[in-house]
This record gives structure tokens, sequence and C-alpha cells, in this order.
């Protein structure tokens, strides 16, 4: 999905042209690439194009697929085929969907979240930001209100 | 021919099939080497079925479908043709010959088609070395050690049963 005119509006205003590089903004996006099935979704869904479905598949996916997945099936047959390393990406074709190396921008990532969410194969792992930001010092002679009387 | 290489073809029921079986009808002899796989259609076909006939012990590969533009379900040859290619480059990435995985179409009508596209798999592949493939049951386990070995793959056991049948 393309960056829509609110979020460019937001990117230009943040210093540094990155929510990651802001404290406290926008979650640490960690991809685990081995439980990636290539679905698509987080590219579908992602408000800043950080995520896109790449022409390419790197065939390592396939090797160090986990036991048990689809692509693990497929990499243990490549792996009794393979008479080298692969000498590199494969071009996909067109009507292949499902074997494509996502790209990932961390430069263009808002750390929304909403490829973490719709991950079907939870390969991609939203970590809350940090707050590193040093809790705000009561000034003197001004206290906290207490909370009273607050009806429900 | 000497030597029993064994080729996989995975034939659509509409299509390829039919003119396999019009072949036989004809008495036509067909090489020893080829088994026919029945699909429904070659959009059937994933590169799972492809890579995991090779894995087992097939020496080559083929598809064969409705000529393209004439699929009974639309476009299921064209991702075949897709899936095919895709197959190629991989094994081509790996050090395999790509001509190993071949897709070939022709329509109900025409079984002499279907007969060449036979006897030129079958001449392909027996002007190649034979395939050597990794130790039987040895290193079944990712690479890297990511993901437990939980033991053979479910297309490994169906095919190995069969095998053990024959």
């Amino acid at each position: 999905m393309p960056l829509t005119h609110r979020g460019r509006e937001i990117l230009s205003r943040v210093p540094g042209g990155s929510l990651q590089s802001t404290v406290g903004v926008g979650c640490e996006i960690v991809r685990h690439e081995e439980l990636c099935v290539g679905c698509g979704t987080c590219a579908k869904n992602c408000p800043s194009g950080a995520s896109e479905r790449g022409d390419f598949f790197d065939v390592n996916q396939l090797l160090d697929a986990p036991d048990g997945s689809r692509r693990g099936e497929l990499g243990a047959a490549l792996r009794r085929l393979m008479q080298h390393e692969p000498d590199g990406p494969v071009e996909v074709p067109e009507r292949v969907t499902v074997y494509r190396t996502i790209i990932y921008e961390d430069d263009k990532c808002l750390g929304c979240g909403t490829c973490a969410r719709g991950c079907p194969a939870d390969a991609i792992e939203a970590r809350p930001p940090k707050a590193d930001v040093a809790p705000a010092q009561p000034s003197a002679g001004v206290s906290a209100p207490s909370p009273q009387g607050v009806s429900a | 021919m000497g030597d029993d290489r064994t080729i996989v073809a995975f034939c659509c029921r509409e299509c390829a099939y039919a003119a396999a079986d019009a072949s036989a009808n004809a008495r036509t002899p067909l090489p020893p080497t080829v088994r026919l796989v029945l699909m429904p259609c070659t959009g059937r076909v994933s590169p799972l079925h492809l890579l995991s006939a090779l894995a087992e012990g097939a020496d080559g590969v083929m598809v064969a479908g409705c000529l393209l533009g004439q699929c009974h379900y639309r476009e299921g040859n064209f991702n075949a043709v897709d899936r095919v290619a895709f197959v190629q480059r991989l094994l081509k990435s790996v050090g395999v010959e790509p001509d190993r995985c071949r897709m070939f179409t022709m329509s109900a009508g025409e079984p002499p088609k279907f007969v060449a596209a036979v006897h030129e798999m079958d001449r392909v592949i027996s002007g190649m070395p034979p395939l050597p493939r990794s130790g039987d049951g040895e290193s079944r386990a990712p690479r890297h050690g990511a993901g437990a070995a939980s033991g053979a793959a479910p297309a490994e056991e169906l095919l190995g049963a069969a095998r053990g049948a024959a």
C-alpha cells in the first residue's frame, strides 16, 4: 500500500525522517525469515510501503525452513537433489505467488505493527517501543491530582 | 535402452491423459521409462510434486497439459507453466540440469503429440548422466539446525510405500 497523505505528512515532520529513529514511537519490527511463507499479507497491508513482495526468491529460505512446514518439505527435497550451494536468488515467474522473498525496508517503516498483526505464520514480531524518556518530575507546590469521585 | 531411468508424467485429465489413452488404444508403444500420474488439471501440479518426484528417484519429470488458452479450467495450464519455470530455475541454481523438468501441451485429439513429448523427454533424460542424490535418510534436518527433525516428510512416506509395494 502506498503511503497516505497523512502518513507522508507525519514522516516529513519527524526528525530523522523515520519513526523508528524516534524514541518511544513505533514498534521495533523483527522478521523471522525462516518462518515466512511468502503469502504477502504484510506487503498488502503495509501503509508505508516498507514491506513489499519481491520479484526474487532466496533459495536458502527453502533449505533453512523448519521441518514439517510446506517450505520445509520442498527444502528437504531440494537438499537431496542439490549438487552445490545455491548460486544466487531465483527470479520468480509472475503466477508463482507464495515463493517470494518479502523485501522489508527499515527506513520506511512506521512501526505500526500491522504486518505483525496480520501475519498468519507469526513470522513478524512487533516489540513495543522502549520508553527511554525519563518520567516527568513533579514541580514544587504542585502535586499530582488524586482521582476523587471518578465515576465508572 | 538398457538403464531403468524413470520419468514421471503429470497429465491433465482433459487433454493429456485423453491423448495418452487414445495413443494406447491405437497401440502406440511408449518407452517403458514413463509413469503417468493423473491430475484433474495441470494447475493442480505444485512445485512440491515436481521436486519430490525428482528427489525420490525420478530421473525426469514432465507436465503434460492442454494447449495454452484451451485449459478446460480456464488458466490452470498457465499456472503450471510458471511453476515448471520456477522449478527449472531452482534446479539450475543448485546445479541440477533444468531440463529434467519440462512442460508439454497438446490437445486430446492429438495423441501423436503426447507420444512425441514422451519420446523427446526420454531422449533428453537418457542423454544425461544419472543424478547423484544425497544419501538416503541422511541429513534430513534443516542445515543450520533450525527446528527439530521430526522424521520423514509425508510425501516421502507415500512414495516410499508405493515403491515398496511395486
